[in-house]
């Protein structure tokens, strides 16, 4: 199930839009193909990536989960640098 | 955060702006579909413009959200921000917005933004007295953003509560400054727009929930309602202090919706008449075996005492208020001006039944799921409960939703 990532980025606790901002800075230190994994608590923040990932030119979004940690959800993205 | 926290509006400060017409820009940074879904409206078209956050970043390609936003007005909305008008920057929670306010204030445009953004003003519920004497007082309860309206009816230090909406602190507020006993909590209808706050409330204060036992079926799913309810029958009386409720089952927009009425004065018509329009028979899915009673219900309310204020349970516009606020007209003004009446006047019952299901707006799936957790067959968490909720009611016909939209962009 795991999904292969090359960096983390914990934004749990972050509110929009610093979970996206963060997330490209970080993007954008990666060599193309590899992926970052960012972690939130911001449920705004699954709608933003797959918007975001579609109009950005160097990213796609491999695959979001949604995880339950301590009864709190966790909202995963991996988002793969591509060129 | 931003280096600065100006000031922000209140959803409070919002509606007293709408209301007053006050002239300002919608700079709206959500998500397209969010957007179009649910946006802010007055009495008037509002100028807006849709430019989801993230797609602000990457055309102003800096690294911070407030540069960016700087670099993108600069090369792609310089032409369309006005300069001589107040923006209101508007996100989903009221912090991106923030952002957005502080990037266009560098550039020197005058800005404010919408504290708790779209959320809060979704659920931003607002109180107004249509009458306020000891013998009888009543509220108007209503949720702006959504056009969704309740009462709180009150006589001699008892109360009755009328479609409450889903959040109950408004009116526990209300019961507590008022003094106020609650002693039973009424549903029109089963509802398919908004979750209905009555069961909740019913139990929180140790009264009774009521409804019509016809709407105690969900009509897609044909399954019972898990809920526990009180039967509502037509003619039945309510007594509230020294006043007295009578309950007109008015079948159409529900098998089981009814009117309360309170003598020749006010009748709570729930999804029948609304102040511009009138409410639509399809959202049980049957449409055409629903239309006729809705003529015939209306025939009978439209046979009422001219004076009768009417007190609906939606609005489509801010523009249905009166000067004070306040969603409420007489019958006789209704019969002048409301698309429905009018046409309930000049038609015969084949010609009324044809306009109203040429008249129905586009189904909104989520109604399906709100009546199963109306009736108890469905629990949302609160996300999923507010999700169910976004956006304004389209409980009227068509007519009443034309021409309320401002966007350029």
């Amino acid at each position: 199930m795991s999904q292969p990532f090359d960096k983390e980025l914990d934004a749990r606790g972050m509110n929009c839009p610093m979970p996206l901002v963060n997330a490209r800075k970080e993007i954008g230190k990666l060599q193309p193909g590899q992926v970052l994994k960012i972690m939130a608590t911001d449920r705004g923040s699954v709608a933003d990536f797959q918007g975001w990932a579609k109009i950005a030119k160097n990213v796609e979004l491999v695959s979001q989960e949604t995880e339950t940690i301590e009864g709190a959800s966790i909202y995963v993205h991996y988002v793969k640098r591509t060129n | 955060m931003p280096e600065t926290r100006e000031a922000a509006w209140t959803p409070e400060d919002l509606l007293e702006k709408l209301n007053q017409r006050a002239k300002f820009f919608v700079l709206d940074v959500r998500n397209r579909d969010e957007f179009e879904r649910f946006r802010l409206e007055g009495r008037e078209p509002l100028p807006a413009i849709n430019l989801p956050y993230f797609e602000m970043l990457e055309l102003g390609g800096q690294d911070e959200m407030v540069d960016s936003v700087v670099a993108c007005v600069e090369k792609e909305l310089a032409a369309q921000l006005p300069r001589d008008q107040l923006i209101l920057s508007v996100c989903a929670k009221g912090d991106t917005s923030e952002y957005v306010a502080q990037g266009l204030r560098r550039l020197g445009y005058k800005t404010i933004d919408l504290a708790g953004g779209m959320r809060a003003w979704g659920e931003y519920y607002a109180t107004r007295a249509v009458i306020e004497t000891p013998a009888l007082a009543i509220y108007q309860v209503s949720r702006p953003a959504r056009g969704c309206l309740s009462y709180v009816v009150a006589s001699d230090a008892k109360a009755i509560i009328i479609d409450p909406l889903r959040h109950l602190q408004p009116y526990h507020n209300l019961l507590r400054q008022k003094n106020l006993t609650l002693e039973a909590v009424i549903d029109t209808h089963g509802h398919a727009d908004h979750i209905s706050g009555g069961v909740a409330l019913a139990a929180e204060t140790g009264c009774r929930y009521w409804l019509h036992p016809y709407d105690a079926i969900h009509p897609m799913d044909m399954l019972p309602a898990t809920i526990a309810y009180e039967p509502l029958r037509d003619g039945q009386i309510f007594h509230v202090g020294n006043q007295q409720l009578e309950v007109l089952h008015i079948p159409g927009h529900t098998l089981g919706l009814v009117a309360l009425r309170i003598g020749d004065n006010y009748l709570f018509t729930g999804d029948s008449i609304f102040i511009r329009s009138i409410s639509r028979p399809d959202l049980g899915g049957k449409a055409e075996a629903w239309a006729p009673l809705h003529a015939h219900s209306l025939q009978k309310l439209s046979k009422l005492p001219d004076s009768i204020i009417i007190l609906p349970g939606h609005f489509s516009g801010l523009d249905e208020a009166d000067a004070t606020g306040l969603f409420a007209a007489s019958l006789e003004d209704l019969k002048r001006r409301n698309d429905g009446l009018r046409v309930l006047q000049q038609e015969n019952d084949t010609g009324f039944v044809r306009y109203l299901l040429e008249s129905l707006p586009k189904f909104i799936p989520e109604y399906v799921d709100i009546k199963r957790v109306n009736a108890g067959l469905l629990a949302p968490d609160e996300d999923a409960a507010s999700t169910l909720e976004l956006g304004k009611n389209v409980c009227a016909l068509a007519q009443a939703y034309e021409a309320k939209s401002g966007a350029v962009r």
